[in-house]
């Protein structure tokens, strides 16, 4: 099978068409999302002046929804630039109109994340304290604790992820910047550093993508290891274990990539981006999304197992909680959830469509929130004497909060797209065939086969 | 300095063609600008050699050493209450070692390739960006 390459006009009217003319469904999203954020910030106002009294947390469970949203959060952060780091790293070359959804989405999910720790501190505003740095009162960061490792884990890829996203973008702030006027054309200037695009820019550019690329890798792995470490270094029934790492980061790597497939659906649709986005970009990250969810499965009946077979009263307490107990339905939810419907469906070649694999990205999504709340509450309402069992439910702050959560995502990144192409130009100009450079040319494209799904 | 020639093209194939008639003509490479809205590659256009890698090394070394002295030199210094352990803790500090090793290679990796790649200066306006952002190569050479 064959088609025509656009021209470059074409490209850069589709890819830039979001920046110029955002659509109603841009506005409609923003509306949406905008109201959910200030439904939030009231119930946040609310917090600042009762005080932390007003969640549901109590004494044993002193960690609950606000944990879960951060490492739901985190988790889903894992989406974009590891994702899009391995993909250029091994060459991938169907990654080209997927790495800017993705790297996008971890560096909004990782300010979302990285909030929720200042939120629980009771006082956020003396979050600063946390900073290692020579002050009057005496204080100074325990470099041993695992909180520790996290505020410099989750910064080192925070910045990381913020270089990396916008590297690739500084040839297409060119690119905007030559298309613009007056303020616009200034602010987009300053952006792109003086970019004229020589073949020594473009291969210093591509020199320091590959390199980043190698970095943040490891950077990426560390992050969601040293979340997990935040419950694997306590001696807590069902936390503490050695294979947390390695869970966690299968869990955040899977929450990740469906929040990609639904980011991508809904860009596609919003912008009309339908010759960009492809059903093979759909089938290749289902095939990932796939892999993932056996890979999320086979820990899950790991750690459970071990649990089980192990029989320790403190730990079964926990168990039992959690397969008959009155956190059950969460249990057998995540586990439906994230395997029993994603992994046939995804399976079957017929069903790996755009609106399949979204439908197994929604359920994912939902599973995967399902398990950070299973992870952190049943182990705190079940501490190793039985004395001190409690029990939790969330107050309409903490919920209101949660939503809120998912309305500032989609607010960052529709605000996002209206400032910078969410498809990089250059990167998607530079995986069409060289041929003759902006002339109509024939080519091959082995997706068109999926293009009926 | 005399003002660059500067002529625009339409496809890479007239470019890279353009390239070579220049270097027949005995232009050093160094006087050709080639410029575009995507990498093209050209084999025969020499650049200079990059150390980009070499510094992304040596900015994790220095963060890893950053590193060091925060965690091992602060806590003796501050004399941290550690319930009788060792205030110097190898298997902890090293967690922060690693992510601030990452940190100084992502950082320099960034100071060394604006450098490298001449951003952050004032660019000689030619006149032709529009014609770059268009998808037209523009060849630049300085006499």
């Amino acid at each position: 099978m064959s088609e025509t390459r656009p021209t470059d006009a074409k490209i850069n009217a589709d890819l830039l068409g979001p920046v110029n003319k955002p659509g109603r469904g841009w506005y409609i999203t923003v509306a949406v999302s905008g109201l959910v954020v200030l439904a939030a910030a009231g119930a946040l106002a609310y917090q600042f002046s009762r005080g932390i009294g007003v969640w549901g947390i109590n004494r044993p469970v002193f960690w609950a929804l606000d944990i879960t949203n951060f490492v739901f959060w985190i988790g889903i952060s894992h989406a974009g630039t590891l994702i899009s780091a391995i993909l250029r790293v091994t060459g991938a070359e169907w990654r080209r109109p997927v790495t800017r959804c993705a790297e996008a989405i971890t560096v909004f999910a990782l300010m979302i994340g990285a909030l929720f720790p200042i939120i629980h501190l009771g006082r956020p505003q003396l979050f600063y304290w946390l900073v290692p740095y020579p002050n009057e009162r005496g204080l100074w960061p325990n470099f041993r604790s695992p909180l520790s490792w996290d505020f410099f884990a989750i910064n080192t890829y925070l910045l990381g992820s913020i270089i990396y996203l916008y590297l690739p973008l500084i040839p297409d702030l060119a690119l905007l910047r030559d298309k613009s006027r007056g303020l616009l054309r200034r602010i987009y200037g300053a952006l792109s550093l003086g970019w004229r695009g020589t073949q020594l820019q473009w291969d210093r550019l591509e020199r320091a993508v590959r390199v980043m690329a190698v970095v943040i890798i490891p950077v990426a792995v560390s992050v969601h290891t040293i979340v997990s470490w935040d419950f694997a270094m306590t001696i807590r029934p069902m936390w503490h274990s050695t294979m947390f790492g390695p869970y966690f980061v299968a869990g955040a790597i899977f929450s990740g990539i469906a929040a990609l497939i639904l980011a991508m659906a809904i860009i596609r649709r919003v912008f009309h981006l339908e010759a960009y986005l492809r059903p093979i970009h759909f089938n290749n990250l289902g095939l990932l999304l796939l892999t993932m969810s056996l890979i999320w499965f086979y820990f899950t009946f790991g750690e459970y197992l071990t649990s089980w077979y192990g029989n320790e009263p403190e730990e079964m307490a926990v168990f039992r909680s959690k397969i008959s107990g009155v956190y059950a339905p969460f249990f057998w939810g995540t586990v439906v959830c994230c395997f029993a419907i994603p992994a046939p469906l995804l399976a079957i070649k017929r069903f790996r469509t755009i609106k399949g694999t979204m439908i197994a990205s929604v359920l994912v999504v939902v599973g995967m929130w399902f398990e950070r709340f299973l992870i952190i509450v049943p182990t705190l309402t079940h501490p190793r004497f039985t004395f001190n069992w409690g029990s939790y439910a969330p107050t309409w702050v903490e919920l209101t909060l949660t939503a809120g959560t998912f309305g500032y995502f989609v607010l960052l990144y529709a605000i996002f797209t209206r400032l910078f192409p969410i498809i990089a130009v250059w990167e998607y100009k530079e995986g069409l065939p060289l041929g003759e450079h902006g002339e109509p040319t024939i080519v091959g494209t082995p997706d068109v086969e999926y293009e009926s799904a | 300095m005399a003002e660059p020639q500067i002529k625009v093209f339409d496809t890479r194939h007239e470019a890279v063609e353009a390239v070579h008639e220049l270097q027949r003509q005995g232009v050093p490479d160094s006087a050709i600008a080639v410029m575009s809205s995507e990498p093209l590659h050209i084999e025969t256009l020499h650049l200079p050699k990059t150390r980009i890698a070499g510094f992304a090394i040596a900015g994790g070394l220095l963060g890893a050493a950053f590193a060091i002295v925060l965690t091992s030199w602060t806590s003796r210094r501050v004399g941290l209450v550690t319930g009788g352990m060792p205030i110097v803790s190898w298997w902890a500090f090293g967690i922060i070692v690693f992510e601030l090793t990452a940190l100084g290679a992502i950082l320099v990796t960034l100071g060394r390739m604006i450098f490298e790649a001449k951003l952050l200066r004032r660019p000689v306006p030619t006149g032709s960006e529009e014609a770059v952002a268009n998808g037209k190569i523009v060849i630049a050479v300085r006499k």
